[in-house]
């Protein structure tokens, strides 16, 4: 079939069907052939300017059927060169006094996470302290240092699995108003952390966090602006919709108010309507014979069919008139340093990204698979520790942020966001054992059979089940104690 | 004995058994469906042929002559009379189909393609991909060959296979029959296979197609003997027999030459019996039942599940060495320790190996036999068992324990019963964390429950309301060095949690020391010597004299506790936050300052000692270790129960007595909350309720009735806890964090508050009411659940209705909870179980993946961070500087809380914060839906 067609296509690029015929023999696609080399075409037994032009044609018609897909390509290829990448750097500079602790420490040969050098910078800001005392507290910092590190051989994984979970047993189970926007729902407790875990498409109760540009965040009126774009609104939102069944037409009463209030005009709604397919051409702006201010929409049905009338009904009240998709609703508040935050119900942070006010360093969503899409894999493995950590701490619960992170980590380790769970990291396990022990059993058992399969038996699970020590631990290291005889004994 | 070291077990590797193998290995052909005789021996040649392996005692196995538990049993094997496919390779088998051949079994793929598909496979051996990545990409290549529908080998046009589930397959609508299936795939070359995903040599595809079926060994499936004398077989035996009998049939129809309709009916019993035997779970087919109607479990079912073999006997094991029994508490024992009954005692045993040093010792131990009397009213170990050299294991028993005590030689073993100081595990179910299984130290003891100090509750979360614990004795030297060092509760004090205590001091003993510390009281003689009878101190401090009679003050009695330079300084749990701090000065005795060991100023209450908060505890752990922490906790668990004994502490109904103005008050604030509420209700009827922007009329009319309703029952319960000042025990215990909070003590004395379900106010019931005894649509706050009264002036009928469906709620989201996050833990553990810290820092999984550069970023474990932070900054500045960090240091509160803290009542309305009025809502109107 899909021989057949591409052969129809070429033929309709003006080349000849026994040249076609003999490029069939090669490729399978158009692009494949275009994708080419003269060289290549010339081995199926294609003469020179035969390749050449069947090259020609191929590249010219891609062109001029103006695929939307090359000329996008081109259009981004040109403004790429100008691109000038650079890194964002998120973290704080340095100090003064934290260069000079860094400094300090490069001189003892010490060693301290960022962390303790800020917070010790923070300490001794302004105090008048001498650096031989200075140098004493970074010693005893790094000597504390080593000796809090993680032992060689410790189970992390385990370690941060019961922290995680051994705390969902004490969260609720119910879903709470977000605290600060009571408007809008949020998943919160222990279905929200499984949400997170199960790395779940769409969330339960998408929600984004807008911030505004330093410049204009302060202003409610610009600010209003933005989030009455962003929300979606249909007609039904913001006027009144009439059927006149007499008439064959639908009328449409706009509510001035509401429409002020979102920054619609009437024209707007015209050319909205128009450019439904259902509506095409049949909508027009008129105005009331008595009162020459107010102004109706009208849409009249091209032909005198009553479903059609309704397909009419149906598609003005659902047209979509500004906004953008997936934004249910927007609500402004201001936060306690006087800029304005727009929190919404729903979320789509990639267009959200390109309305021009929005600051784009600090909005966010909810959704880590959005986040994931259009920021990456980093950025979906920080919104996984953040929503994660956000959660437990809203139930009262303390969990190590380190323990966060490693399942963070975990989720996102080969570039994208894996769930924890038979599809995604458990059911990639190496061992046929871990696997089967885990779920659906059989399938594993007899796909291993048929594969081959070979475990290698360096799992915890795998271990456990042919009953030998696991590689964690004690388990991972071998002693042998050898007694040395005693003379005596040996003489005996 | 196995001693030294052990072998290890490389790897295991899967595959698929011949027809050939299955009958190389065969013991006996199986022919016959019988299994006993007459006279109840079994038939040779039968299902239970004794060449297939033992299972009467007595009986030696006729393969390999060895007797039970010796003879690990021996395949047998059936012939089928006709091919039948294998249930769980069906899918493989239709993409085997779909994507070769059908003449001359070549994948239907050109060369060009098949060397693409072979790049991608190599690329992915390269790059390394997991058994999702295998799996998908050959199924690509199956999908991909089976779009081709003329062979470009042989330029056979190909039919379309189907699949009638569960076993039929279809060319064209035609079905095709196992043999024909089994033709087709023999067809296929080994070199086609592995980009199907086939590795040719541990699977040949027709051996997918059965033609010989491997009867597992009688040990396998072991018949029992009911009392009756009557045998009961196993499903599997069942299956077998069932298999084997159409089998037969269909043998004979077919050589006899009858019709094919009765051969093809017949071939598919057989199959319909050997797909039960695989999986009698496939959909599509009704299971196999036995006689009674229960179905059967075969194959698949016994691997299957969480009682399957994979989960229920090998991922665990039913051990020895156990005991179960109900806890109770006894402050009296260490931390580390755990009080087992004798009785248990005398059941559990520890070998111990006899050398030249302790041979006299064990000696006299075994003449005391199994069951040595009392000495001096105490325990004596006794001995249950001694293993010769040679292995025989003899019982001890009163009359031959003289004579073996005698026989006692070097390199025997003796098995003596448990006694004090050995290590042990403990532990309670959920285990859902490390804490779950700790090591202590055995006290044998009268009566008949396990005991063990109070502080150890938290990490078990156990209570005494009839909890069980089990108890495991340790076997081996290894195994109790390594619990000793790794597992004993004093090594446990700090949670990796969150890196604070999870130990530490509960309830009682949280009151006690409140009340031995609170304002700093004086004690005489005698109220001293009482209260430090049990502690361990050196000297008593010199007495403060007042009127000439020698008095201690509680903070003198606490600091014999504290180790000798312990400096501290922090707030207690009964501070209440003012905005200027009046530290040393403060009016209710909630800044702790310790100074060189001696409590200064402050209360000793939850904040200091208890678990998941206690700061003096944390402090203590990290600073001077787990042995230092245990003492202190030994030691303040006898300070307090002492302090708690001499004041004496009670509470009860009177507690939440409150003034008969009181009550006026409250009855008051509730008459006008209802009144208020009535009048929103008739707002909104008449339409003049303003609407809140983006909500509409009715959940402006809830969040407002909500609202109002909180308020009151907030303000009832102040007006109730004005009345409850700080010398009532309800108040002590809420306020010092020992247990309760002013919530509870609110509803019981002032007013329950609005009853809930899913966070709105009750709604269901009948037709727009709650309850018949309202009218229909009242939306006043009697009918829609407020509880007016308290729990201490009884409910109404009505309220105490509503109270029960908001308790329902709860109940039911415990239920679900408690499953819900179970399955998330398996599945974190299962997700992350192999991950370990290599020796170079990294985190990696056991393929040796890196997924951590450094764990956690920074290394710290965080076990041994300060409560997250990988150094404490502020001690250290205080450590070098001396007094001068006080004024750099910053007292930062931390917010540590652990669990148990969240007693977010269930019966609490939303806490509606007063939040900013809001600003602007975009959403237009909203309406009534």
């Amino acid at each position: 079939m899909a021989r057949k067609d591409t052969f129809n296509a070429l033929l309709r690029r003006n080349i000849e069907a026994a040249i076609a015929d003999k490029l069939l023999q090669g490729y399978n696609s158009i692009s494949d052939i275009a994708s080419a080399s003269p060289a290549d075409l010339m081995s199926l037994g294609l003469s020179e300017d035969q390749a050449a032009d069947t090259l020609n044609k191929l590249g010219k018609t891609k062109k001029e059927s103006g695929s939307k897909k090359a000329a996008k390509k081109e259009q981004a290829a040109e403004p790429a060169k100008k691109v000038e990448f650079h890194r964002v750097v998120k973290a704080k500079p340095v100090t003064e006094i934290e260069a000079k602790l860094n400094d300090m420490l490069d001189d003892l040969g010490l060693e301290l996470p960022r962390r303790v050098v800020v917070t010790i910078g923070e300490r001794l800001e302004g105090a008048d302290i001498p650096e031989v005392k200075i140098r004493e507290i970074l010693k005893r910092a790094s000597e504390k240092y080593e000796l809090h590190k993680m032992d060689a051989n410790e189970s992390a994984g385990i370690l941060a699995a019961q922290s995680i979970g051994e705390p969902g047993t004490q969260m609720t189970m119910r879903t709470f108003h977000y605290a600060g926007v009571a408007e809008i729902n949020v998943t919160l407790g222990l279905p929200r952390l499984i949400e997170i875990v199960d790395a779940r498409r769409v969330p339960s109760t998408p929600m984004m966090t807008v911030y505004i540009r330093p410049e204009f965040r302060e202003s409610v009126e610009e600010v209003r602006r933005v989030a009455s774009r962003i929300e979606k609104t249909t007609l039904l939102d913001i006027a009144d919709i009439e059927t006149d069944i007499v008439n064959m037409k639908v009328i449409v009463h706009p509510d001035t108010s509401k429409m002020d209030q979102k920054g619609i005009t009437p024209e707007q709604i015209v050319e909205r309507l128009n450019k439904d397919r259902r509506l095409r051409g049949q909508v027009k702006l008129e105005e009331d014979a008595e009162d020459k201010a107010r102004q109706y929409i009208v849409v009249t049905s091209d032909e005198p069919s009553f479903k059609k009338l309704q397909g009419i009904v149906q598609a003005t009240r659902d047209a979509v008139i500004q906004g953008l998709d997936g934004i249910e609703r927007a609500i402004l508040r201001r936060q306690p340093n006087g800029e304005y935050v727009i929190y919404t119900a729903g979320s789509n942070l990639r267009d959200v990204l390109a309305e021009e006010k929005v600051d784009r360093t600090r909005t966010t969503t909810n959704s880590i698979q959005e986040i994931y899409d259009v920021l990456g894999v980093e950025a979906a493995r920080n919104s996984i520790i953040h929503e994660a950590s956000r959660t437990l701490e809203e139930q009262g619960l303390t969990v190590d942020i380190r323990h966060i992170m490693l399942v963070a980590d975990l989720m996102t380790n080969d570039g994208d966001v894996k769930a924890i769970g038979r599809h995604g990291i458990s059911g990639r396990k190496s061992s046929v054992l871990a696997r089967a022990a885990f779920e659906i059993t059989a399938t594993h058992l007899l796909h291993a059979a048929l594969t081959g399969e070979t475990d290698d038996l360096d799992g915890v699970a795998e271990n456990i089940i042919v009953g030998q020590p696991v590689t964690l631990g004690t388990g991972a290291v071998n002693l042998v104690y050898e007694p040395k005889k005693r003379p005596k004994e040996a003489n005996q | 004995m196995m001693r030294g070291v052990s072998k290890r077990i490389g790897s295991i590797k899967f595959s698929t058994l011949s027809p050939d193998e299955v009958r190389k290995m065969s013991a006996t052909k199986v022919i016959t469906a019988d299994t006993y005789d007459d006279d109840g021996f079994p038939i040779d040649m039968g299902l239970m042929d004794p060449h297939l392996g033992v299972i009467e005692p007595g009986l030696r196995c006729k393969t390999c002559g060895n007797k039970v538990d010796e003879c690990p049993g021996h395949f047998g094997h059936i012939d089928l009379a006709m091919p039948v496919i294998h249930v769980g390779l069906v899918k493989e088998i239709k993409k085997l189909l779909q994507s070769t051949c059908k003449t001359c079994g070549h994948l239907l793929m050109t060369k060009e393609e098949a060397q693409r598909k072979a790049q991608e496979w190599a690329d992915m051996d390269d790059l390394g991909g997991d058994a999702i990545d295998y799996r998908l990409l050959a199924k690509g290549t199956a999908k991909d060959a089976s779009k081709n529908t003329i062979c470009p080998y042989c330029g056979q046009e190909q039919g379309k296979i189907t699949l009638d589930k569960p076993t039929t397959f279809r060319e064209d609508g035609h079905k095709l029959t196992p043999k024909e299936v089994r033709e087709r795939l023999e067809r296929i070359p080994d070199e086609d296979l592995p980009p199907l995903g086939i590795d040719p040599n541990s699977c040949r595809p027709e051996w997918m197609v059965l033609t010989a079926l491997a009867v597992p060994p009688v040990t396998v499936r072991p018949s029992i003997t009911l009392e009756s004398g009557d045998r009961s077989e196993d499903d599997l035996t069942h299956k077998l027999v069932d298999v084997l009998r159409i089998n037969q049939r269909l043998r004979e129809n077919r050589d006899a030459g009858a019709p094919q309709l009765i051969v093809e009916d017949l071939w598919e019993l057989l199959q319909y019996h050997v797909t039960t035997y695989f999986d009698n779970q496939t959909s599509g087919i009704p299971p196999a039942r036995h006689r009674s109607g229960r179905p059967l479990k075969t194959l698949v079912q016994r691997l299957k599940g969480k009682e399957g073999r994979f989960r229920s006997n090998l991922s665990g094991k039913r051990v020895n060495f156990s005991a179960r029994t109900v806890i109770s508490p006894d402050p009296s024992l260490s931390i580390n320790e755990v009080g087992v009954p004798e009785e248990a005692a005398r059941e559990l045993t520890v070998p111990v190996h006899v050398t030249k040093s302790n041979l006299e010792f064990l000696r006299n131990m075994v003449k005391g036999g199994a069951n040595p009397p009392r000495v001096d009213d105490r325990y004596v170990p006794g001995v249950n068992y001694v293993i010769r050299s040679d292995g025989r294991r003899m019982k001890v028993t009163d009359r031959n324990a003289e004579s073996i005590a005698e026989g006692l030689e070097v390199g025997y073993i003796v098995e003596r019963h448990l006694m004090d100081k050995d290590v042990v595990l403990f532990n309670r179910q959920p285990s859902l964390h490390r804490m779950s299984m700790m090591a202590h130290t055995v006290r044998v003891m009268p009566w008949k429950t396990f005991r063990f100090n109070l502080c150890v509750c938290p990490p078990y979360n156990a209570d005494f309301d009839g909890d069980e614990m089990n108890l495991h004795v340790l076997q081996s030297d290894e195994a109790r060095a390594e619990a000793m060092i790794l597992m004993r509760v004093q090594e446990h004090i700090l949670s990796p949690r969150f890196g604070g205590p999870v130990i530490g001091a509960i309830h009682d003993h949280i009151t006690g020391t409140f009340l031995l510390t609170h304002m700093n009281p004086r004690f005489d003689k005698k109220e001293t010597l009482s209260i430090l009878s049990k502690v361990k101190h050196d000297e008593l401090p010199a007495p403060v004299v007042v009127d000439g009679k020698e008095y201690w003050t509680g903070h003198q009695l606490f600091s014999l506790v504290l180790p000798e330079d312990f400096h501290i300084t922090f707030k207690a749990s009964i501070c209440r936050n003012c905005a200027v701090c009046k530290k040393e000065d403060c009016d209710l005795d909630a800044y702790v300052k310790i100074r060189k060991g001696k409590l200064i100023t402050g209360t000793i209450d939850e904040k200091a000692i208890g678990s998941f908060k206690g700061k003096i505890l944390d402090k203590i752990t990290r600073d001077y270790g787990a042995d230092a922490s245990r003492e202190f906790l030994d030691n303040v668990t006898k300070l307090a129960i002492g302090a708690i004994m001499v004041h004496g502490f009670t509470t009860g109904i009177d507690d939440e007595d409150i003034p008969e103005e009181a009550s006026i008050q409250i009855k008051e604030v509730l008459t006008d909350a209802v009144r208020r509420v009535s009048e929103f209700v008739q707002a909104y009827r008449e339409g003049i309720l303003e609407q809140l922007p983006g909500r509409s009329l009715d959940e402006t009319l809830e969040v407002e009735v909500m609202k109002v309703l909180g308020r009151a029952r907030d303000e009832a319960g102040q007006i109730a806890g004005r009345h409850l000042g700080m010398e009532n025990s309800a108040v002590i215990m809420a306020r010092s964090g020992a247990r309760g909070s002013m919530l509870n003590l609110s509803q019981m004395a002032g007013c329950i508050g609005q009853q809930a379900v899913r966070g709105e106010r009750l709604s269901r019931g009948y037709w727009n009411r709650t309850l018949p005894h309202f009218k229909k649509g009242d939306l006043g706050a009697e009918a829609k659940g407020f509880v007016q009264n308290s729990y201490k002036s009884g409910l109404t009928p009505t309220e105490f209705f509503f109270h029960s469906m908001g308790g329902r709620e709860g109940l039911v989201d415990t239920a679900v909870r408690t499953s819900r996050s179970g399955y998330m833990q398996r599945r974190l553990i299962s997700a992350l179980e192999d991950l370990k810290l290599k020796q170079d820092g990294t985190v990696r999984n056991t393929a040796d993946i890196i997924v951590q550069l450094r764990y956690g970023e920074d290394g710290v474990d965080p076990c041994r961070s300060v409560q997250g932070d990988a150094v404490d900054v502020d001690d250290i500045l205080s450590e070098v500087l001396g007094e001068d960090a006080e004024a750099l240091a910053r007292i930062e509160e931390k917010k540590l809380s652990g669990y148990a803290t969240i007693e977010k009542d269930l019966m609490e309305t939303m806490e509606e914060e007063e939040a900013e009025e809001p600003e602007y809502d975009a959403g237009g109107g909203g309406g009534d839906d």
